[in-house]
């Protein structure tokens, strides 16, 4: 069960990861969800015991090599959003799906922040409010994977 | 009777589903620390590198698994093209072919007068560039930087400096190689600087990124200089990265103001990554000692006039002649990082080949 579990963790943070890695370009790319993040946060909800700040570092390093960047960016902004994340997950039996859609909508935004920050002091400039789109378009993703069945955790535990 | 109450509460909070290793703030605390120590690392020392070059490579099946499903549509779709259409494409390719070589055969003609008047005026001869023909693997993933990822490396002889150009202009410089695969900054990059000059008067500058809209800024340039709209810029050639001639902008937009001294001059590349999915990458062979400094190199020249032979004395002379440009050009960009200009010890490689070519040449 356990095994079973990582399995499909290893599988869907990969999936994710070519997701991530598919030639986006031009509005697709301004409109792509981080895939990687949302993944990670559902797998915080499910299973915090196997997946959790340190294995949100690993995939953020894996970003960071795709994207060119300098190392560490990804890694910095995965890890305080899934600190944030792993916080507020043992009260997430209590919010309503309402609540729960808010929550991952500004989880995805403190990630975007950071890398907005730090991006800042690497000397680029702000390119605009269509920076902050993924965020949206990654919850549209989770509510679109909700309505389609995927078992957030909410149910699970709140029984 | 509460106190009781109270143990037992706590005691229910041990068992295993809690139970979660490290706290979640140890784990931020560190991993954090971490991140910080890699980007400091990263951005100020080199030793990731190498770490870096490996894991790319570790990464490529992923990439070519990635970039499946489009090349897949995209030879589908080839594969429906109508009859029509392919007719008329061959039309068009047949006349480009004949315009071109007619221009081909006036080139040659034009070349061979022109190692003929070198050859006079004990001129170094000059060097024919290797180019390396790559397709494009993505567009940069990052909104902030304008960065492409190329299908040739170091294993196909990319060095790390070298221009990219497509059939319509300049798209960039390559600034990082990987095995099979290396990084292209493209023009429009705030990181990147070309010097460039007005094809219609011969002005020089030098056109900067602006990262954002896709387009260049000519800074610098007095308010009353003379550009216009529609101008055409090309590569001047003396920062001995692109080849001189290349077209790399048009001029889009001049606006002066009472308060400035400067024009503000906007440009829009003509080369873009947008037209087309292959770029070539051209190494340009590399003079002998560009980074020679002026005095040393005079002193050079006598010193190897009194044993060395003719031809190779004036070769000595013509490769000091970038060198006085370069460090103009670098004055001029100033916070600019160092991966604009390639490091000297990278064009190293290239010596041999050069010296082999000129030989060649001085022999033919």
């Amino acid at each position: 069960m356990r095994n079973n579990k990582l399995k499909s963790i290893y599988l869907s943070l990969l999936a994710a990861f070519i997701f991530m890695l598919f030639p986006w370009s031009g509005l697709a790319l301004a409109l792509r969800p981080d895939f990687m993040l949302l993944v990670i946060i559902f797998w915080l909800l499910r299973a915090p015991n196997q997946c959790s700040v340190g294995t949100a570092w690993f995939m953020g390093l894996w970003i960071d090599l795709a994207t060119g960047g300098i190392f560490g960016q990804y890694a910095l902004a995965y890890t305080i959003t899934t600190f944030i994340a792993v916080i507020y997950q043992r009260r997430l039996v209590l919010f309503s799906s309402t609540q729960q859609l808010v929550y991952v909508f500004s989880l995805l935004l403190v990630s975007q922040l950071i890398i907005l920050i730090l991006k800042t002091f690497a000397g680029s400039e702000f390119t605009g409010w269509v920076y902050f789109m993924p965020s949206l378009t990654g919850v549209l993703l989770w509510q679109l994977a909700v309505t389609l069945g995927l078992n957030t955790g909410r149910h699970s535990r709140g029984n | 009777m509460l106190p009781g109450i109270h143990q037992n509460f706590d005691q229910q909070q041990a068992p295993a589903f809690f139970a979660r290793g490290p706290s979640p703030l140890a784990r931020l605390t560190f991993f954090t620390a971490l991140s910080l120590a890699l980007m400091a690392t990263d951005s100020r020392l080199q030793y990731l590198t190498s770490i870096r070059a490996t894991l790319m490579n570790l990464l490529h099946p992923l990439q070519v698994i990635a970039n499946a499903p489009s090349e897949l549509f995209e030879s589908t779709d080839e594969y429906f093209t109508t009859h029509h259409q392919l007719l008329k494409e061959n039309t068009q390719l047949k006349q480009q072919v004949l315009m071109q070589n007619i221009s081909l055969q006036k080139l040659n003609l034009l070349a061979l007068e022109n190692a003929n008047l070198r050859s006079l005026l004990q001129a170094q001869q000059a060097l024919a560039e290797t180019s390396i023909l790559a397709e494009i693997l993505h567009v940069g993933r990052d909104s902030f930087t304008k960065k492409i990822i190329v299908n040739r490396g170091k294993n196909h002889h990319v060095v790390t400096g070298a221009a990219a150009v497509d059939a319509t202009g300049v798209v960039g410089q390559v600034t990082r190689t990987y095995p099979s695969s290396s990084e292209i900054t493209l023009v429009t990059d705030k990181s990147l600087a070309i010097p460039i000059q007005v094809e219609r008067n011969g002005l020089r500058a030098i056109a900067f990124g602006r990262g954002r809209d896709n387009t260049l800024d000519l800074p610098y340039l007095p308010a009353n200089v003379d550009i216009r709209r529609g101008d055409k810029l090309v590569t001047s050639g003396i920062d001995g990265v692109y080849p001189s001639g290349l077209t790399v902008a048009t001029v889009t937009e001049i606006k002066t103001t009472p308060e400035s001294p400067f024009a503000h001059i906007v440009c829009v590349p003509t080369g873009g990554i947008e037209h087309s999915r292959q770029v070539l990458i051209v190494n340009l062979p590399q003079t002998e000692e560009p980074d020679i400094t002026a005095d040393e190199a005079a002193a050079d020249v006598s010193k190897k006039a009194a044993a060395a032979a003719p031809a190779k004395d004036a070769a000595v002379s013509a490769s000091t002649k970038p060198a006085p440009a370069q460090p103009a050009a670098a004055q001029a960009k100033p916070g600019q990082p160092e991966k604009a200009q390639p490091p000297a010890a990278e064009k190293s490689p290239n010596k041999p080949l050069t010296t082999d070519q000129s030989q060649h040449r001085a022999q033919q």
